[in-house]
């Protein structure tokens, strides 16, 4: 047991350091977590009290892209918008937990790693730009 | 197509499957999830990959934040990784939306294939490694050193701290990046091919590598995610139910797992891969070769 306790207050020692970024990357994702899957389920409950006929074509998904739809849409509770929402803010999750990271490591004084993490924002920013300049 | 009340309950029953079995094997469920997707649901395999890759982002929100929690996660590691594995998921993806649906499914099938033979042959040799202590008395290379990869978990199996040095950076990196690819074509985590590079190659304990892989995995599909997002090819009444499914079976199937050997699962784990790689390599054939094979469904 002492041997236990002992190990535990190590643990926590050596996690000192970086703690910042641990508490900081733990709540982004439970946060995302919470949200996207309360979106999720209400949404999945929606579209099986009203089945409807929805087309398999990109065109067609692309053309809800529009913020007054998506408005409409989670104001009267759209099946299709509210799991639109959740998938986004799930895709935004690790976004935001890159961006957390990179704030964390400033301020331990880590550049090596804003620096290394850097790097995987910019991949996801470039990625966006390729998509926008009509990759599809 | 109509997204009826039975096409919803069955599509998350596959979910729950796919993430619960997902998650006895240590791995995420879209192994599973894309094959179900394409065979039994008949959607297109673009489609498939799309709502898989958004699910793994669920799982790894779900899973990855227990071992942030536990600080078995090693953070620098999984940045550090992470650079290859983004770069790759963009170039995955990139291929995904150009390659054919039929050759998608071919190289799916090749993918089960593999991991049949590998759910087979693996073994955890870490219990030697952690009584050697061999996870610390081991040199670091010159990258791995500037960047003071190193790390420490409790192990409660063990009862003790084990502490480790990262070394091997550049095979990780190349692995990883290959992992990248896997999971923006391919809508899988890629999490086999990275922890099992993270422990055979860079000196990670098993334990780091699930936790660290759990947690790249997510900005890894993000990746890909936004390309196909953008693209259209994501349906999101397709996502709801299969994101929510695999997040559900995995929870569940991870608290069974510790319950069980899954040694003694595992003939019926490479048979079941068998399986579906069939269904893939038929299915593939005959999209993009016209080539009918007897399929077992």
């Amino acid at each position: 047991m002492a041997n236990n306790q002992m190990s535990e207050k190590e643990r926590k020692l050596t996690a000192t350091a970086e703690e910042n970024v641990y508490a900081g990357v733990y709540h982004v994702l439970l946060v995302g977590m919470y949200i996207s899957t309360a979106l999720f389920a209400l949404g999945i409950i929606r579209a099986m009290m009203h089945p409807e006929f929805y087309p398999l074509t990109a065109s067609w998904v692309r053309d809800h892209y529009h913020w007054s739809l998506i408005f409409h849409g989670l104001v009267t509770f759209d099946p299709m918008t509210l799991m639109m929402t959740a998938t986004l803010l799930l895709i935004l999750t690790p976004v935001v937990r890159v961006i957390v990271s990179i704030h964390a490591f400033a301020v331990d004084h880590d550049y090596k790693f804003v620096v290394v993490t850097s790097i995987v924002l910019v991949v996801m920013i470039l990625t966006c730009l390729l998509g926008l300049m009509g990759l599809h | 197509m109509t997204y009826t009340y039975h096409f919803i309950l069955f599509l998350f029953g596959g979910a729950c499957f796919a993430g619960f079995f997902g998650a006895l094997l240590g791995i995420g469920g879209g192994v599973f999830i894309v094959p179900i997707m394409v065979l039994m649901f008949h959607l297109p395999m673009k489609v498939a990959v799309a709502a898989s890759l958004v699910s793994v982002i669920a799982t790894s929100n779900a899973g990855g934040s227990k071992y942030v929690d536990q600080r078995i996660t090693n953070l620098k590691l999984a940045m550090f990784l992470e650079v290859f594995t983004t770069i790759g998921a963009l170039s995955g993806t990139v291929l995904a939306l150009y390659l054919h649906e039929g050759t998608m499914s071919l190289i799916f099938a090749a993918l089960l294939g593999y991991m049949a033979y590998a759910s087979y042959a693996t073994r955890n040799f870490d219990d030697q490694r952690i009584a050697a202590g061999t996870f610390v008395n081991c040199k670091q290379d010159r990258l791995s050193h500037t960047l003071a990869l190193h790390g420490s978990y409790h192990d409660i199996a063990a009862n003790r701290n084990v502490d480790y040095v990262v070394t091997g950076s550049w095979i990780g990196g190349a692995i990883a990046y290959l992992a990248g690819i896997a999971s923006g074509l391919l809508g899988v985590g890629g999490g086999v091919l990275k922890v099992s590079a993270m422990n055979r190659y860079m000196n990670v304990p098993m334990k780091v590598a699930v936790g660290t892989s759990k947690l790249m995995i997510g900005v890894t599909a993000a990746v890909g995610s936004i390309l196909f997002f953008m693209a259209g090819l994501i349906h999101f009444v397709v996502v709801g139910p299969v994101a929510i499914g695999t997040t559900v079976g995995a929870t569940i199937g991870t608290k069974v797992m510790n319950h069980l050997h899954s040694r003694s699962l595992k003939w019926l784990f490479t048979a079941m891969m068998l399986y579906l790689a069939y269904g893939m390599l038929a299915k593939g054939l005959q999209v993009q070769f016209h080539i009918h094979i007897p399929t077992l469904t």
